[in-house]
């Protein structure tokens, strides 16, 4: 059965996560989201993280995040710098439900898409900005990315080890977090809309979702006075608790001990009887009086262990712990596979790529699960179906648009990004390895032979 | 959300963080603690360091505008009390084990059929199936399982983990949108729904670049060295840190850089463009960390931002107090307490102009609506009393 959004429409001017992470999840859901790009301005990733690392031929149409961030969207192309193109959107917006934007307030000031200017067109639709700082107040011009604004929020100032300065994560962490906050907003937005009849504007501030996480350090402030050390992976109330290391290269396993219960059974695992017998760990606030002792003790004999094997055996034995996992663990995961997480996927046949499995959901609903889901837009691929179908445009009127470059299908100056060669970024450590046979392995997993 | 109503038997932080997004916003939640009182009592700090279960800080603010009764679902009278309470609710939301709603005799068929409209959403460490269901798991569990502690941290060191609870805020982010999505759908058709969310896949489900990675080429990403040529990476600066950012790919424009930086040294065809950036990532890494060590941190954002470089600055919690953007959009607002006085609290994660987000009640003292809401449903004073006695309530 479709998605629990059949019915609603979004148009998405959207670039990288946060905006389009959060419209995939509607979309996934059953929304109908129409996604604009424009063949002047070719969203960077289109032209990065290639299949294949390939930047021959239709390389816009394959590449890994587009279609990770763009699964079960329409694609339009649009020139926004044009009255013809603009004209396009003020009729869209007629027709649609929700406008999702995360450009600067200054672009949209320019292309006239406030939302004072969106209501004049269609008095109930649903507008959301997600900007990195907000769309008002003196940084609202100011570019962000993620780790800007994990930054910006305080939380990348309180990560870190012990004994060094603050850490970030590899990935635009805070991306997510505001396009998580998003879809609650625009779900907000859509219950208003169904109780009163209004539409509304959401200013969503990627700093500020990501400051709503860490209220334990913010108010620690704003209350005691108390700016949080870093403590890496301790935890003030558990021991032992952190990352220890495990046969094999770079290999790691968390562990949790939260109850005296947990250090019996991680005792036993361990194969170690003088540690439970020892007063001096027989309780939590000796063995935070003992973590570095411990933590030491620990990765001693934790480094002989396979790192899944031992969370086996610990969590029979009630320890909360986890196998650090890396992308081949991730993707080739009994649990995630019987959960149906990963999602294939069938590409478009110009874009020469096999189907492949993409993380969905942190969601299943029953009655209304989602449908099967549709590849990321090749460029241009519903012009037609959209200037047409949806708008009534004739195939001269389209023929114009075509004519003047205001819709195209490929883009006008196209550059691709070829990143260096696996051996190379195995060398400089960007990469721990990389496999030559991943496409068969990726097959077989997922049953896609076809 | 006025007029959507909660029963919330969550605990700790997921739960009670999907509740609360609810609440703010205007739904009528009604928390359900254990007579001991939910766990998230006891999570510091506390306000001025003073343990007691009406001080954890994170429970303050993981609870506004909520309304809490005690109820001992463990007996069958406090359980036929929460039957009642659901017939007239849109959702009930639990974060407990998945064996433990069942176990209650309060599985998901029974709660649909006592009443269709009913949404009844979980958030659980790894959901309601699959050979992980019944692990154990906290916050560095789910980042080891999930995917992100092993592209986090330094390059040659154990990996990380973010500070505190992000992991368990995802997944309350989640279950926030996907409780509403079906209630939405039942609002449409009065028809409710199971909703399962899983924190493991929170995390698991935003991750850039790790399992695409290997679909697309087989390269298994690793946590990243300090010198990758990559100039976007954090630099301690004098006072601080700053993520420069100098522009992306195709727009950067070496020149431009070099002066911006003031560093002539940098003027060389051994980092004038990307590959050979690459291929001098070592040296190029050390001259920047020497410049970046002379510059102050809000001169250097500013004067960049005069450019466009989208830089970033890395501050404290005191910092973001401060800090002007921060100040100019009224972030951080003051919450009454009745008992605490006020408070400054962090405020509204997004802005709404029709539906606004608004603090108007602190968090409840434990069962502080427990005659009200139990009175409103029947029960006399000499009942509460009964019920008291026999550690229903």
């Amino acid at each position: 059965m479709a998605g629990p959004l059949e019915g609603v429409r979004i148009v998405e001017m959207g670039q990288l996560i946060a905006i389009p992470s959060a419209m995939k999840w509607m979309a996934d859901m059953g929304a109908q989201v129409i996604r604009l790009e424009s063949v002047q301005r070719l969203e960077s990733y289109r032209t990065d993280s290639l299949y294949h690392n390939d930047v021959d031929g239709e390389f816009w149409n394959r590449g890994a995040n587009f279609y990770e961030q763009n699964r079960n969207k329409l694609g339009l192309t649009l020139d926004l710098s044009r009255d013809e193109g603009r004209q396009v959107l003020r009729d869209l917006i007629a027709v649609a439900d929700v406008f999702a934007e995360n450009f600067t307030p200054r672009v949209i000031r320019n292309f006239g898409l406030e939302y004072e200017d969106l209501r004049k067109i269609r008095p109930d639709i649903i507008m959301v900005s997600s900007t990195g700082y907000g769309f008002d107040g003196p940084w609202a011009n100011f570019g962000a990315t993620g780790p800007a604004t994990e930054g910006a929020a305080g939380l990348a100032y309180i990560t870190g080890y012990r004994d060094g300065g603050p850490v970030m994560s590899e990935i635009p962490f805070t991306d997510y977090t505001a396009g998580e906050h998003t879809v609650t907003a625009v779900m907000l937005a859509l219950m208003h809309r169904l109780n009163t009849g209004h539409g509304q504007f959401i200013d969503v501030s990627q700093t500020q979702t990501c400051s709503a996480t860490i209220p334990e350090a913010l108010l620690d402030w704003t209350v005691n006075g108390r700016v949080p050390e870093r403590i890496g992976n301790e935890d003030p109330a558990m021991s032992p608790h952190g990352c220890y290391p495990c046969a094999g290269d770079d290999r790691w396993i968390a562990i949790a001990v939260d109850s005296d219960e947990a250090w019996l059974g991680l005792c036993r695992v361990m194969g170690r009887a003088d540690w439970s017998a020892d007063q001096r760990y027989a309780d939590v606030l000796s063995r935070i009086s003992h973590r570095a002792e411990l933590d030491k003790m620990l990765g001693f004999e934790t480094r002989n262990h396979d790192n899944h094997e031992l969370m086996a055996r610990l969590q029979a034995e009630g320890v909360a712990a986890g196998a650090v996992v890396d992308s081949e663990d991730l993707l080739f995961n009994e649990h995630l596979r019987e959960r149906r997480f990963y999602e294939i996927v069938d590409h478009h046949e110009a874009t020469g790529m096999p189907p492949l499995p993409y993380a969905g959901r942190p969601w299943k609903l029953s009655d209304t699960p989602a449908d099967p889901p549709k590849p990321a837009p090749i460029m241009g691929q519903h012009n037609r179906d959209i200037l047409a179908g949806l708008l009534g445009r004739t195939d001269g009127e389209i023929g114009a648009l075509e004519e003047a470059q205001v819709i195209g299908y490929s883009p006008l100056s196209p550059r691709g990004v070829r990143r260096p060669s696996l051996d190379e970024q195995v060398r400089q450590g960007r990469m721990q390895r990389y496999e030559t046979d991943y496409a068969e392995r990726v097959r077989q997993w997922f049953g896609t032979d076809g | 959300m006025a007029g959507v109503k909660v029963v919330d038997l969550t605990h700790h932080i997921a739960g009670p963080y999907g509740t609360k997004l609810l609440a703010d916003f205007g739904a009528d939640v009604l928390k359900i603690e254990r007579p001991g009182g939910d766990a998230g009592r006891r999570l510091p700090p506390f306000y001025h360091d003073e343990p007691g279960s009406e001080k954890s800080l994170p429970f303050l603010y993981l609870n506004t505008n909520k309304r809490s009764i005690t109820l001992n679902l463990k007996s069958e009278t406090g359980r036929a009390i929460l039957m009642d309470l659901l017939l007239d609710a849109d959702a009930v939301v639990e974060n407990f084990s998945p064996r433990v709603m069942p176990s209650l005799g309060l599985d998901t068929d029974t709660l649909r059929e006592h009443n269709p409209k009913l949404v009844v959403a979980s958030v659980s460490n790894f959901g309601q199936s699959g050979p992980w269901r019944d692990f154990r798991a906290t916050e560095i569990v789910e980042y080891a399982l999930g995917g992100l502690m092993y592209i986090f941290g330094a390059y040659d060191r154990e990996p990380l983990k973010h500070a505190l609870h992000q992991a368990q805020f995802k997944a309350g982010t989640n279950l926030a949108s996907a409780t509403l999505m079906a209630l939405y759908h039942q609002r449409l058709t009065g028809q409710g729904q199971r909703v399962d969310v899983s924190i493991h896949e929170s995390i698991a489900s935003a991750l850039r670049d790790v399992t695409n990675n290997y679909t697309y080429t087989g390269a298994v990403r690793r946590r990243q060295p300090n010198h990758t040529g990559d100039l976007t990476r954090l630099r301690a600066v004098s006072d601080g840190y700053v993520l420069p950012n100098p522009g992306m790919g195709a727009t950067l424009d070496w020149k431009v850089m070099v002066d911006f930086l003031e560093a002539p040294e940098l003027d060389d065809e051994r980092f004038d463009n990307a590959s050979a950036r690459l291929e001098n990532a070592e040296a190029l890494g050390d001259i920047l960390d020497q410049i970046f060590a002379t510059k102050q941190k809000q001169e250097i954002f500013y004067a960049a931002h005069q450019k466009r470089f989208i830089y970033g600055v890395i501050d404290s919690p005191e910092e973001t107090v401060d800090n002007p953007q921060i100040q100019a959009r009224d972030y951080y607002v003051p919450v009454h307490h009745p008992d605490l006085g006020e408070i400054t609290f962090p405020g509204a994660p997004f802005l709404m102009s029709g539906s606004p987000w608004a603090v108007t009640d602190a968090a409840p003292r434990l069962g502080e609506h427990t005659g009200a809401v139990l009175g409103d449903m029947g029960y006399s004073a000499q009942d509460l009393a009964w019920l008291r006695a026999s550690e229903v309530i």
